[in-house]
């Protein structure tokens, strides 16, 4: 039998130690938990940078309440600072035979091409962001704080105020846009893209307890009002330029007006589709 | 990078000069996908717009001078691999390696895959089915204390296609081998190992950002570095071969698919990150009398997610490896249901009998039992199997499966029985002439009912038929049929929401010459779980025409 000369077994002991000890200490990191943001609306010269958050969800995904909840909690942390739109796209989009609507449609599916088709769900992009080290845009629920508290940091390139003239009588919406440039963008394709959503809609959702025939979907992606892809700025965003867009629509019947919301977002195009800034605002205030 | 393909082109033409080796391998598939929104093959970029993706892996090594070097060059073209419903693109050097061998030191730096003891601390590998490569992107020194221990240790990063994950994974290794004097049998090969990971600021910056968002009773303090270690050893006398191994894992920031948060008084299931420390306790017993083949395998575990960090999910930044407790099915109906590997709560055994008396008569029976720690079943599995051959003739081989599977557990699957199915099978092989074949296998799978849903479970009852004809030594043709019998649950509707009983054909031709071979198949294939060594995944419903190519030179 091989016998082990004794300084290599103390050596190797040494070396195994050096790894268990080397660990036993560290500084934790801190945490900041809670805090509500203020429901007041900034005014658009004050305003700071305003994330995005697109959640991909469906009504037979088991798994995506838990991430409308965690987006919820997002919104309590960060107010008007974050801007949710829920898209109902993709496999699990498929409304049950049971469902009072179909939650979907094709311009959800087509931002999904665009952002990328995610590896599950629950699944959101941040400000359409391709983050280092990530292998697409679409984030587990995981991440989503974590990339929202990044990108919450910066200065806005990009002020957006939202103004809404409705009638209530004839449902005609009418948005206009204004977009403040901040700074300089240098970028040559920088689009702006509207999105009408409707929260508290009561239907079919799946949950991990069974089909809850009274879920309340929030900031359900109602219509691009732009094209899917964003709708290119021909004017320059140099630093204090207002450019201005507007749009008229006709509200359905069916989407209840007290419940919806103008989202608005400037954004590059092409291949890099980072979002600059985001805002939204109430059909009805 | 460059430079070292330009060193390996220069080495493998002076390869006759100077007495080097080289040598390489390729594999590709190309998938060329045709839409059927019926059986589920649509809504993704192949289907809607693509129409092909593939992709390939080209394999050089050059041995001289005491070096080893080798790289891999990655071809994705819209490839379904890595998301099953998205498209991959990107080429590049996906692996290389320098190894030289020092005296008793070992170096290897560039990509590494290795495990410690059986893998449950560390396990570097790739899986290509899966898109797995988590081969470890740093430098690796091993040293030989003697004829008999040795001892490694490696650092660096994990692989992520063709980057890599921040956090940093190190660790040690001591392996032995004792064996008794002369007069005894018996022999030993114990091992410890200790492997420690430290998260990046980015990925605690996150997980600090979601932490933050929790109520208060589900706050922890997250740790940056985290040590898995184990302790191992086999034990060889005689027939007998009985492999032990015990690994703890300290306090871990890890996620839980199921976990509850309260909010509000409503308590959402969901991902929820959690600290614990961890175990597993892995046994493997094998016997081998005469005519006898009998393996029983136990395994517990207990809060073991070891991944490169937390936010990652399904296959992604896997550092552990368990051992999973179930056969590898290889029929396609007996392999439909496969039990994923649990990380957080799993206590399973498994036992494996055969008994061979004659060269003609064989007989296999095998026994897998999971149940969570909670002990709530989540599967089972009695496979049973009898083979004849008639001398060089024919070969019968036959038996039956029992399962019952969780597929609420292991699919997310809410409010569905435990999938039960009852599948007899049969595999028929005559030779005629020198090298050529014909086979036959039939399967049958009966399914359990869905008593709240009225129907059978899941896609219902299957039937499988295939014949294989081989034509000498190059032609394989396959043609065979899966078949709906008897529509279940989640089977596809026709517009006036009937159940469809659909066929899944396939056909394929295989081409052997040599180390080459191609196969070229039409295919229709439900949607399912798929398993590759203990790592599984849920795999949508294919519709198309793949074409694939290897060799090795």
């Amino acid at each position: 039998m091989k016998t082990i000369k004794l300084h290599h077994l103390l050596a190797s002991c040494f070396a195994l130690l050096i790894v268990l000890v080397s660990g036993c200490e560290e500084v934790p990191p801190v945490l900041n938990p809670g805090g509500s943001a203020s429901s007041e609306v900034t005014p658009v010269d004050q305003q700071q940078r305003q994330v995005l958050i697109e959640e991909f969800t469906g009504v037979r995904c088991v798994n995506c309440p838990a991430g409308s909840e965690a987006i919820e909690a997002l919104l309590d942390q960060h107010g008007e600072r974050l801007v949710a739109v829920s898209i109902h796209a993709g496999f699990f989009a498929t409304p049950f035979d049971e469902s009072n609507e179909d939650l979907s449609n094709a311009q959800g599916a087509n931002i999904m091409s665009l952002l990328n088709e995610p590896l599950g769900f629950p699944t959101a992009v941040v400000n359409r962001r391709q983050f280092a080290g990530e292998e697409s845009r679409q984030l587990g629920q995981g991440q989503w704080a974590g990339y929202i508290a990044e990108e919450l940091a910066p200065e806005p390139s990009v002020r957006i105020d939202i103004q809404n003239t409705y009638n209530a009588n004839s449902r005609d919406l009418t948005i206009e846009v204004d977009m403040y440039a901040v700074e300089d963008v240098n970028a040559e394709d920088v689009r702006l893209t509207v999105y009408l959503t409707e929260s508290n809609v009561v239907d079919m959702q799946q949950t991990p307890e069974g089909r809850d025939a009274n879920y309340t979907h929030k900031h359900v992606f109602r219509k691009a009002l732009t094209a899917v892809a964003g709708e290119q700025i021909s004017e320059a965003f140099t630093t204090g330029a207002v450019i201005s867009r507007s749009f008229d629509y006709v509200l359905p019947d069916n989407f209840k007006d007290t419940e919806c919301e103008i989202v608005a977002f400037v954004h590059r195009g092409g291949e890099t589709l980072d979002v600059l800034q985001a805002h939204r605002a109430k059909v009805v205030e | 990078m460059l430079l070292l393909l330009g060193m390996s082109t220069l080495l493998a033409q002076n390869e006759n000069q100077n007495g080097g080796r080289f040598s390489g391998s390729l594999e590709t598939n190309a998938n060329f996908f045709i839409r059927d929104s019926v059986i589920g093959a649509a809504n993704i970029p192949q289907y809607d717009r693509q129409k092909f993706g593939g992709e390939g892996w080209l394999n050089l090594n050059y041995s001289n001078w005491g070096f080893d070097i080798g790289l891999r060059y990655d071809f994705f073209h819209n490839s379904n691999l890595l998301n099953p419903t998205g498209s991959y693109t990107d080429q590049g050097i996906g692996m290389w390696y320098v190894k030289r061998q020092v005296k008793k030191l070992g170096v290897h730096a560039g990509y590494i895959y290795d495990q410690v003891g059986s893998g449950i601390i560390f396990r570097s590998f790739e899986q290509r089915p899966l898109l797995i490569d988590n081969a470890l992107y740093g430098l690796k020194l091993d040293y030989k204390l003697n004829d008999n221990w040795m001892v490694k240790a490696f650092t660096g990063r994990q692989k992520q296609q063709f980057d890599q994950y921040r956090p940093i994974i190190r660790g040690i290794n001591f392996e032995g081998f004792v064996r008794g004097d002369s007069l005894s049998n018996w022999a030993l090969a114990p091992g410890i190992g200790v492997v420690a990971r430290t998260l990046d600021d980015a990925s605690m910056n996150s997980l600090v950002a979601t932490l933050n968002t929790y109520p208060e009773e589900d706050l922890f303090v997250p740790k940056y570095n985290s040590y898995a270690m184990t302790v191992y050893n086999t034990l060889s006398t005689g027939i007998l071969s009985w492999y032990v191994e015990a690994a703890y894992k300290t306090e871990d920031n890890m996620n839980d698919p199921f976990g509850v948060i309260v909010r509000d008084n409503d308590p959402i299931v969901g991902d929820k990150f959690f600290s614990a420390d961890g175990s597993v306790l892995y046994t493997s017993l094998s016997l081998a009398p005469p005519k006898w083949g009998i393996t029983l395998e136990a395994k517990r575990t207990e809060n073991f997610s070891w991944r490169t960090r937390p936010q990652a999910q399904l296959n992604r930044g896997l550092i552990t490896f368990l051992p999973p407790m179930t056969r590898i099915n290889t029929y396609r109906l007996t392999a439909r249901y496969n039990a994923a590997t649990q990380d957080l709560t799993e206590q399973a055994f498994q036992v494996d009998v055969r008994y061979a008396p004659s060269r003609k008569l064989s007989f296999n029976a095998n026994f897998s039992y999971i149940d969570d720690l909670e002990g709530v079943k989540l599967y089972r599995e009695l496979f049973t199997e009898v083979a004849y051959k008639y001398k060089r003739l024919w070969s019968l081989t036959g038996g039956i499966q029992f399962q019952q599977y969780n597929q609420e557990r292991y699919e997310f699957k809410p409010e569905v029985p435990l999938v039960e199915t009852v599948i007899p099978y049969v595999d028929f092989l005559y030779k005629f002439g020198r090298k050529g074949s014909v086979r036959f296998e039939g399967q049958y799978m009966a399914t359990g009912d869905d008593l709240k849903a009225g129907a059978k479970q899941d896609y219902g009852d299957w039937a499988f038929a295939l014949v294989e004809v081989t034509l000498g030594r190059h032609w394989t043709l396959t043609a065979s049929d899966m078949y709906n019998t008897d529509p279940g649950k989640n089977s596809p509707e026709d517009v006036d929401g009937e159940k469809m009983s659909i066929h899944y054909p396939r056909f394929d031709v295989y081409y052997t010459t040599g180390p080459t071979r191609f196969a070229l198949s039409y295919v229709k294939q439900v949607e399912g779980v798929v398993c590759t060594g203990g790592i599984c995944r849920l795999e949508p419903a294919f519709s198309g025409v793949k074409f694939s190519a290897n060799t090795s030179f």
